[in-house]
């Protein structure tokens, strides 16, 4: 079953002998385990060492305690302290500042799309004013179109100076953040 | 006796579900930290920080774990914390490192006063840190496998092993001309 002169118990047998120690084996089990004992110098003298040093440690370990001036102590700290804060009131201050924060940047927002607005109406202006002074210089407006395919490009390009007026305004008004106008 | 903690908690009455903590918690609280730091000036100190947070935090503990469960892992952080703080130390986490074997060798030409003790306590900071942890709070839980897995937040089988290992090793340690077993 085993030789003797090697230390240590049949490897099948290291964990049931510190249970069994421990007292955590089922009964059936228990049986089995101390009947090998029984018979095995190597499990007996690696049981016999294992008792051994788990007596001595639960003797031999400091088993410190906590001082008598312990709660005395830790009252005067919590003194000190307060009662904190109940769930209910660190959930309404969190969502307090998270609404306040929400609110200037919508302000920041609306400013933004408010100068966006004026800007693009002004440029838009400024367009239709330059076409206005054109055209006062001509009786014939339409010859400033020019013939044919210039006609169109010229239309064209006015329809295109509007359009991009209109988008950076809607742009402007949406902000770069896409926050939304205030509700 | 959680129970009543947690209907007081339940009801929002923190003040006194945190005077049930104290009495109930305070001990195991101490040996989990005693068993970290090995030092029982730091262990108390560290007991009175746990206890603090977990006046502080608990308006928000919110049931989802086990009330020693949260009070243990604030214990650990808090110990984890401290140990930070301290200065750099020699580890004898690898047990087959220069420094443990410097340990184990010092245990048989160690001082004459109460050589047993001494040698014992030796040996177990030669081990690694959690099986140092897991031996030091088993003895002081009265030898309870639940309250250690409980307290260092580990499955029952892990802390087995672990001290399954730990006994050994102290048991190989403990032999001056070990024979390899087979």
């Amino acid at each position: 079953m085993n030789d003797p002169t090697l230390i240590g118990p049949c490897a099948d047998y290291e964990h049931e002998l510190v249970e069994l120690h421990d007292g955590e084996l089922p009964p059936e089990h228990a049986r089995i385990v101390r009947l090998h004992v029984a018979q095995c110098a190597r499990c007996r003298a690696w049981a016999e060492e294992f008792a051994a040093l788990d007596a001595t440690l639960a003797a031999e370990l400091p088993r410190p305690a906590l001082s008598p001036a312990f709660d005395a102590r830790l009252r005067e700290r919590l003194s000190v302290l307060g009662v904190p804060a109940v769930r209910g009131e660190l959930r309404s201050r969190i969502e307090l500042e998270h609404d306040s924060l929400i609110e200037s940047l919508r302000k920041v927002t609306w400013r933004r799309g408010l100068l966006g607005a004026i800007g693009s109406a002004a440029a838009t202006l400024g367009v239709l004013a330059a076409a206005k002074g054109l055209l006062a210089r001509s009786t014939d407006w339409t010859s400033l179109l020019g013939d044919g395919p210039e006609r169109w490009v010229t239309m064209g390009t006015l329809g295109a100076t509007i359009a991009v007026a209109a988008l950076s305004w809607s742009a402007m008004r949406r902000g770069v953040l896409g926050l939304g106008w205030p509700r | 006796m959680d129970a009543g903690i947690e209907d007081h908690l339940a009801a929002g009455r923190h003040a006194r579900a945190f005077d049930l903590v104290v009495p109930a918690y305070k001990d195991r609280v101490f040996r989990l930290a005693y068993s970290m730091l090995k030092d029982r000036a730091a262990a108390e100190d560290a007991t009175q920080e746990t206890l603090v947070r977990v006046w502080k935090a608990l308006p928000g503990f919110d049931g989802r774990a086990q009330l020693g469960t949260w009070i243990y892992a604030i214990t650990r952080n808090t110990c984890l914390m401290e140990l930070r703080r301290r200065r750099p130390m020699v580890s004898f986490d690898d047990p087959d490192s220069t420094e443990a074997q410097h340990a184990a060798a010092s245990i048989a030409s160690g001082p004459a006063a109460d050589p047993e003790r001494d040698n014992l306590l030796r040996l177990v900071d030669a081990l690694p840190r959690n099986q140092q942890e897991a031996v030091r709070l088993f003895y002081l839980e009265d030898r309870s496998y639940e309250a250690v897995a409980e307290q260092l937040g580990m499955p029952l089988g892990t802390v087995k092993n672990l001290l399954h290992r730990a006994r050994k090793r102290l048991m190989e340690l403990a032999r001056p001309d070990e024979v390899i077993a087979a």
